[in-house]
């Protein structure tokens, strides 16, 4: 009951934060922004306060007293410190490299400074990923690194950032969690699994299989539900050696196609990731290759603007609203 | 990468240095052996970071833990005092440092030297002690930043910036305390003292000193040799003549033969007490025996604070009315705290020095009480007191009689012989040499012996007068005396030291003794010797001046604070201390938020401003003033073609001002930008 009674206050207060917040790609700190409360060492430090306290008044002796007072106002002016340690700062999104689905991806995030001033101990993270620390010494603006994981092709905002300091006591928590308005580019997790996508044929030039041929037997595949039956090995399947689908190639010139209708029996995720292990084998070489996906087609080409533009339509094919990366998956995680 | 969870080098020195000097300003309590443990706790933990020597494992730590407890227990046999606790409590920060891993157990090693170096107060309140632990706190802050600062290793960008920063948290902690001192200072001002919610253990094992409920001929030569504090007065008026400084504390009515002792609370019982009971606290009814007391004139009013005697009995010139809550008028006359006084005190007193007491008539039980000797002892001082007693004419002829006696053959001094078991007689007949305990204890007992009611009484006499207008007594102002009844007139004081040293009185100990008799000897350090060089003198009394207005000010303040914060705020009540509070503790927070932040207002641009300003200021004094709506183009263009000597570096600087100001340079270049222009002049 209780738990949900702290859920359902946390949950308002990341509603009230989040309009406080909206989406921007850059944000200056300041009061408004930023969230101060104490942390468990200021919990901690508060009980240590009471506790000279009774000491001074049971002792009646006025230099405990004076220390308490001391530790009280000392945590007062650690409030200012802490917040000034975070104020005045601008948190901009510089940009994100992108990434494949399911591995690490890396936003670039720029603190930025007017005054150049010693901003110790800074951690900038992404709900549930790992912080990165780092400390602003005299320069004006740097740049920082912050990984995450990138959980699946399309365009990902991986949401609120939160950047926070207990500097310099330890005693208070200052926060803001901002949405800087990051897309990230994420292209499909490539899969390789498949022998008949990359064959060698017998001039030792590496060409890519397009689509069920007829023409050469490239080897047996294990029977998948939807594959022809006019392909089925029955030579094999008498042989209770188990079902198999004969395969052939076709073998083309020497411009390859990344063909969505190659894999008929797949779904389109598990298409688009074969498409996109496909595209990194053939860019290692120096073959020409497209891309052909229902009502697109990139003629083949074989430089680095070509392969990030194949990549590119791989990552976004049949995502909603493509233009823009207005994601509202975070509301309700706690501050 | 170290894990930031982990207590890097930077903390950990600062975190060993804020325990060593906690654990040092404790050594002087603590048993030696505790100190040599957290010495070697340092040299572990140092040993551990470099790797040289293993964590404790659980084992090692929880016998450490059970030793720690066991020698404790050895050594106080009980572990709940206040010595013991804070011993406990220091072993535990010594385990607690020496099996510290996370950052967390460093906080909680922070706590507890913050709680370690606060309770020291307990035992020391001087002021050189409390700016000992201003130092500790700020070591401990230190730490606390130190722990929150990033690491060498952590840092990615620049190694060298960390390395060179070392003294980053002290400094950091520095201005936090700095800053803090405003704040503390009202809060110790306003803040209402509640009193002592509990009874807590006090101290046990502090040696008790000044003047004690027995006396003994002997006792006061041993006073006379130190010349420690025992107390300070501060008049409302003018400090009274010299002669009229007595300082009562306790009355001595019981005699063994030996030594005398007071009739406290329990010679009372089982006696007439049909007026009253014992004590008349301050604030509550009087007692009917008040009415002895005639108080003729007008009072004086003072203030003492009294250094600690771990004894309940305060000091006040006859005829006192306590006006300090926790203060008792006794039915002798003098004062009683209601608890030892183990920390500087203060009360106040009102004093009517013109009295009369018990003046018409003395109950039979006193009357047993003063005229009581032992039998058996003295016999010649007996014999010696009926044939006076038949060959005067009335009790004050007799007195003066015995006074004569002093004055004609006896010699004052702080060496007096030994006395056996007729201590009187030996006295009076054979050695004749003594201080004022011989003196008061024979004159009593001559007294009593005629049949005249007499008592000792014990205290001080005199002071030393600051030239700030108060007056310090110490120990060797310690003094007995005698007290006499006579019909109608009550009880007067005698002094027989007077008669035989009057210089006693009128000046001070050292003038009555004259030189080799050991005065002061058991302060060998004391600026009192050194009172005849006038600078190490006004530097004596400057030092006193300071202790006694910490003492009054800071560790007397509950005493003071009600009528204090009446006088400032117009009324005492909780609502005007919590506006007062919360106004001038906010006015204080938001300057100091204005200064943290002060960065915020000022910009990189502002900066570029005055800079121009300077600038346009340094060419109007070379007679080229900038004229309205002249941009810093045109103008640097003008100054040029007017004085070609300048023309290079003006265009240079009006060049790099205009990177700065259009472009996207730093603030590296301002530098350059202040130090062209200072060239320029």
């Amino acid at each position: 009951m209780v738990e949900r009674l702290g859920q359902f206050f946390r949950d308002r207060f990341s509603h009230w934060v989040y309009r406080r917040l909206p989406p921007s790609r850059s944000v200056s700190l300041n009061n408004r922004s930023l969230f101060i409360f104490p942390s468990k060492a200021g919990f901690g430090f508060l009980l240590l306060i009471l506790l000279c306290w009774l000491v001074a008044t049971n002792y009646e002796n006025n230099v405990v007293f004076a220390i308490t007072c001391l530790l009280v106002s000392v945590f007062m002016v650690a409030i200012l410190h802490s917040f000034s340690n975070l104020s005045g700062l601008t948190l901009s999104f510089a940009r994100a490299t992108p990434a494949f689905a399911k591995e690490q991806l890396v936003v670039d995030v720029v603190l930025h400074q007017e005054q150049p001033r010693y901003r110790e101990t800074l951690s900038l993270s992404f709900v549930g990923e790992d912080a990165v620390i780092t400390t602003l010494g005299d320069h004006e603006e740097i740049r920082i690194k912050v990984p995450l994981y990138a959980p699946r092709r399309g365009l990902y905002n991986p949401g609120r950032l939160t950047l926070e300091s207990v500097y310099p006591l330890g005693l208070l928590r200052v926060w803001t969690k901002v949405d800087l308005d990051i897309s990230c580019l994420i292209y499909p997790q490539p899969v390789f699994d498949s022998p008949k996508t990359f064959v060698a044929n017998s001039r030792g030039e590496g060409l890519l299989q397009v689509g069920d041929g007829s023409e050469d037997f490239v080897g047996l595949n294990e029977y998948q539900t939807g594959d022809s039956l006019k392909k089925v090995a029955w030579k094999q399947y008498a042989k209770e050696q188990g079902m198999y689908t004969k395969h052939y190639a076709d073998y083309q010139d020497e411009r390859i196609w990344l063909d969505w209708d190659d894999y008929p029996a797949l779904d389109r995720e598990a298409r688009l990731s074969r498409l996109c292990g496909g595209l990194l084998q053939v860019s290692g070489t120096d073959k020409a290759y497209g891309l052909r996906l229902p009502g697109i087609e990139i003629l083949p080409d074989n430089n680095e603007a070509h392969r990030l533009k194949v990549l590119r339509e791989l990552a976004l094919f049949e995502v909603p609203n493509r233009g823009q990366a207005g994601d509202e998956k975070v509301r309700g995680q706690s501050v | 990468m170290i894990p930031a969870w982990q207590i890097h080098r930077n903390a950990l020195v600062w975190l060993l240095l804020a325990f060593a000097a906690v654990i040092l300003i404790h050594s002087a309590h603590l048993p030696n052996w505790i100190t040599l443990a957290a010495l070697v706790a340092v040299i572990w933990r140092v040993q551990r970071y470099r790797g040289v020597w293993p964590t404790p494992s659980r084992w090692v730590k929880l016998s450490l833990l059970a030793m720690c407890v066991a020698g404790l227990f050895l050594e106080y046999g009980k572990l709940t005092g206040l010595e013991p606790m804070v011993a406990l409590l220091v072993s535990a920060y010594t385990l607690k440092l020496l099996e510290m891993e996370h950052r967390r157990d460093a906080l909680l090693v922070v706590f507890l030297a913050f709680f370690i170096a606060a309770v020291q107060a307990l035992f020391d309140q001087s002021i050189g002690n409390a700016i000992y632990i201003l130092g500790c706190i700020l070591l401990i802050i230190a730490a606390l930043v130190g722990l929150h600062q990033g690491d060498v290793l952590l840092s990615t960008q620049s190694q060298a910036l960390f390395k060179s920063h070392a003294l980053r948290p002290l400094k950091k902690g520095l201005v936090i305390l700095l800053q803090a001192i405003p704040l503390m200072i009202l809060l110790f001002i306003i803040m209402p003292r509640l009193g002592s919610l509990w009874a807590v253990p006090i101290q046990s094992h502090s040696a008790k000193t000044g003047v004690t409920d027995t006396m003994s001929p002997g006792d006061y030569s041993r006073l006379g040799r130190s010349a420690d504090l025992a107390f300070r007065v501060s008049f409302d008026g003018e400090i009274p003549r010299q002669h009229q400084l007595y300082w009562r504390g306790l009355v001595l009515s019981d005699f063994d033969g030996r030594q005398w002792s007071r009739s406290g609370l329990d010679s009372y019982s089982g006696r007439d007490l049909n007026d009253g009971g014992f004590l008349q606290w301050f604030g509550k009814s009087i007692q009917p025996w008040d009415s002895l007391i005639e108080r003729l004139g007008q009072p004086i009013r003072y203030s003492v604070v009294m250094e600690p005697s771990q004894q309940p009995w305060l000091y006040s010139l006859p005829t006192p009315v306590p006006q300090s809550t926790g203060v008792a008028l006794t039915r002798d006359f003098w004062l009683l705290s209601s608890a030892p006084v183990t920390a500087k005190t203060q009360y106040e007193v009102d004093s009517w020095l013109d009295y009369k007491v018990a003046a018409n008539d003395l109950s039979n039980y006193r009357q047993s009480i003063e005229l009581e000797i032992p039998p058996g002892y003295n016999p010649r001082t007996v014999e010696l007191a009926q044939r006076w007693r038949r060959e005067t004419s009335n009790d004050k002829a007799l007195i003066r009689k015995v006074l004569g006696l002093y004055n004609e053959q006896f010699v004052y001094t702080l060496q007096p012989p030994l006395l056996g078991k007729h201590s009187v007689d030996e006295f009076l007949f054979d050695t004749q040499r003594g201080f004022c305990g011989h003196f008061s204890s024979s004159f009593v007992f001559f007294m009593r012996a005629a049949g005249v009611p007499a008592r000792v009484v014990a205290g001080y006499q005199g002071g030393e007068r600051h030239p700030d207008n108060y007056l310090l007594v110490r120990q060797y102002d310690a003094h007995a005396w005698a007290e006499v009844w006579i019909a109608g007139e009550g009880w007067i004081r005698v002094d027989p030291t007077a008669a035989v040293a009057p210089e006693r009185i009128e000046a001070n100990l050292e003038e009555a003794l004259g030189d080799n008799e050991g005065f002061l000897a058991d302060s060998p350090l004391s600026l009192m010797h050194f009172r005849h060089i006038n600078w190490l003198n006004s530097l004596r009394l400057k030092l006193d001046s300071l202790n006694y207005s910490w003492a009054r000010w800071v560790l007397g303040y509950d005493s003071i604070q009600e009528d204090l914060l009446e006088k400032w705020l117009g009324a005492y009540n909780p609502l005007r201390i919590a506006l007062a509070l919360l106004i001038a503790g906010g006015g204080l927070l938001g300057l100091l938020a204005l200064w943290q932040l002060r960065h915020r207002f000022s910009s990189k641009h502002d900066e570029l401003d005055r800079v121009f300003l300077r600038l346009c200021q340094t060419l109007e004094k070379a007679g080229i003033p900038r004229e309205t709506g002249e941009g810093p183009r045109a103008y640097a263009q003008r100054v040029a073609e007017q004085r070609p000597d300048l023309a290079r570096q003006v265009k240079g600087i009006n060049a790099v001002y205009e990177h700065m100001r259009y472009g996207s340079e730093g603030q590296e270049r301002l530098k350059v930008l202040k130090n062209a222009i200072r060239r320029l002049k």
